[in-house]
């Protein structure tokens, strides 16, 4: 579990396949025979309404929910490591946490009270630099804007080193400055190989980066190149079928 | 017996008058001992407390332990310590509420109230049923906390649970917060969240049931929030939390048991205690509102 890789393998992210993966909560059909590959290495987006399955789907391939169907990872060695990006912390605001704390409590275990341990500091400093927050380690969580605290979030996710990240809505929050960030941050993993899982709202940014985009309302609507598939046609489509009403024609 | 060598070592220089006079008495020397074990614990365990918006259960698992003395009365353990009872019932008590808690749908303050005053009712049935019994002081001792009858045996179920519990809880610090913070998060960086949810309430209640003779069990679950919670008002990271938590915490159980025998005032150590601590909280409220800097940091 370094730090930080030396050296940028070809590919080291997983490809991931959802076979006819389906998913009932309560008596509401929240997935429904939802099959798509992403192959190892890619920016894959996912997009759709709101309640169309997204982060049930994210949730489902992190094991955190009761599925039909197959869902695999398939790396190209031995199992790496899977970062995650939540798209928001609950905590109390005024909570005496800095940035510092909060990156030695997600990455080390040395207690986070002590500071951070020596094995960590150097990838901390380092993904806080990455995110350009480097000046504001000191401050407390509860202080900082939405937007920078998504940094952190981003920044947390890269340690330790990543094969495969999955990103909830990372720019959800961010400012200009900050989405430049995350479109080196892309650039970088996608450079690296890794695999980028990546659930997003905005279109033009996925039009502009992702190599693939996944159409999810219940059920996969379309699986193609950005350029393929943002067409004004089909976002209509998946933006106008309410996802619950959808399944019932 | 090498601790009790100790504490004569102490009394004998206490008489000599190398320490404060009040130290020449044994039950004191074991009563300061008992709050240098008790305080940081529950000062550092309180963070967590804190952290977690674990209050209202503490309180409930404090006050769980007078029914669980009841029953140790009932069941004929020593009054002095009915400790098979008051971790078992408490334990009990704790861990269905956490059962329940992920499965009932309730919010934990409604499904908390409903096991504290139903435990509460329960207790207090059985006390007054046994009040014919026993000595009525007993009962006093069981709410408020009594120094007087903390003894060599008493310690060493402190400083067994004290060692435990900051063995399993400092190197599950992070993962505790963490798991607080996004269980989603926290089970992809390989956090078990619901077995250390499970854990957690298991330390509380061992930490809370081992105080009792102390502090009592109306208000032991007051000295794992209130440190904390002054300590939060007035630091700025999370050392300075952790750290001053644990001082206030410390400070106010020794000083609580020190002062009523110093000024020779009838008030239980655990009532001392918390008024100590009440007034740790209270300045450190104060400093808050006074102290621009304490507010937050605008730099």
């Amino acid at each position: 579990m370094t730090a930080a890789e030396p050296f940028a393998l070809a590919h080291c992210g997983p490809a991931i396949d959802f076979d006819q993966v389906g998913l009932v909560l309560g008596r509401t059909q929240i997935l429904d025979d939802v099959s798509f590959r992403v192959a190892s290495g890619s920016v894959h987006a996912l997009v759709g309404p709101n309640g169309g399955g997204k982060s049930s789907l994210i949730k489902t391939l992190l094991g955190q929910m009761p599925h039909r169907g197959q869902l695999s990872l398939q790396w190209p060695g031995s199992p790496g490591v899977i970062g995650y990006v939540p798209q928001a912390l609950e905590f109390d605001r005024g909570l005496p946490m800095t940035v510092d704390d909060f990156m030695a409590a997600m990455c080390q275990r040395r207690p986070a009270f002590l500071g951070l341990s020596r094995h960590y500091a150097g990838a901390i400093g380092e993904a806080l630099e990455r995110v350009g927050m480097q000046d504001k380690r000191k401050r407390r969580m509860g202080a900082l804007s939405g937007g920078e605290r998504q940094r952190v979030l981003l920044a947390q996710g890269l340690i330790p080193a990543p094969q495969l990240l999955i990103l909830d809505e990372p720019m959800s929050a961010l400012d200009e400055a900050g989405i430049q960030v995350f479109e080196r941050l892309l650039q970088d993993w996608q450079q690296a190989g890794i695999t980028v899982l990546w659930i997003e709202h905005d279109l033009e940014a996925v039009k502009r980066l992702a190599d693939r985009v996944t159409g999810l309302n219940r059920r996969v609507l379309f699986d193609a190149t950005p350029a393929e598939a943002l067409t004004p046609d089909r976002l209509l489509t998946l933006f106008s079928t309410h996802p619950r009403a959808g399944g019932l024609a | 017996m090498d601790y009790e060598q100790f504490r004569l070592a102490i009394q004998g220089l206490a008489s000599d008058g190398y320490l404060p006079v009040a130290l020449a008495y044994g039950f004191v020397v074991n009563a300061l001992i008992a709050g240098l074990l008790i305080g940081p614990v529950l000062g550092g365990l309180g963070t967590l407390v804190v952290v977690k918006r674990f209050a209202f259960f503490s309180e409930a698992v404090g006050h769980a332990a007078l029914t669980g003395v009841a029953i140790g009365i009932l069941l004929g353990e020593p009054y002095t310590g009915p400790y098979g009872s008051l971790f078992g019932y408490c334990l009990l008590f704790g861990i269905v509420l956490n059962y329940l808690r992920n499965r009932t749908g309730l919010a934990p303050d409604t499904l908390i109230g409903v096991f504290l005053s139903v435990s509460l009712a329960l207790g207090a049935s059985l006390l007054l049923t046994l009040a014919g019994k026993i000595n009525v002081h007993i009962l006093e001792n069981v709410l408020f906390g009594s120094v007087l009858t903390v003894s060599a045996h008493d310690l060493v179920v402190l400083g067994v649970v004290a060692t435990l519990v900051l063995a399993l809880a400092l190197p599950l610090y992070n993962r505790i917060i963490l798991a607080s913070f996004n269980p989603q998060l926290a089970a992809v960086r390989g956090v078990a969240v619901k077995t250390l949810d499970y854990l957690f309430v298991v330390l509380v209640t061992l930490v809370t049931v081992a105080s009792v003779k102390v502090i009592g069990a109306i208000l032991v679950g007051a000295l794992l929030v209130i440190p904390a919670a002054a300590a939060r008002l007035v630091s700025q990271s999370l050392k300075g939390f952790f750290f001053i938590s644990v001082l206030i915490a410390t400070l106010s159980t020794l000083l609580g048991i020190l002062l009523p025998i110093v000024f020779d005032l009838p008030v239980p150590s655990g009532a001392a205690i918390i008024l100590v601590a009440g007034i740790c909280f209270a300045l450190a409220a104060l400093a808050r509102a006074l102290v621009p800097r304490l507010q937050g940091n605008p730099a």
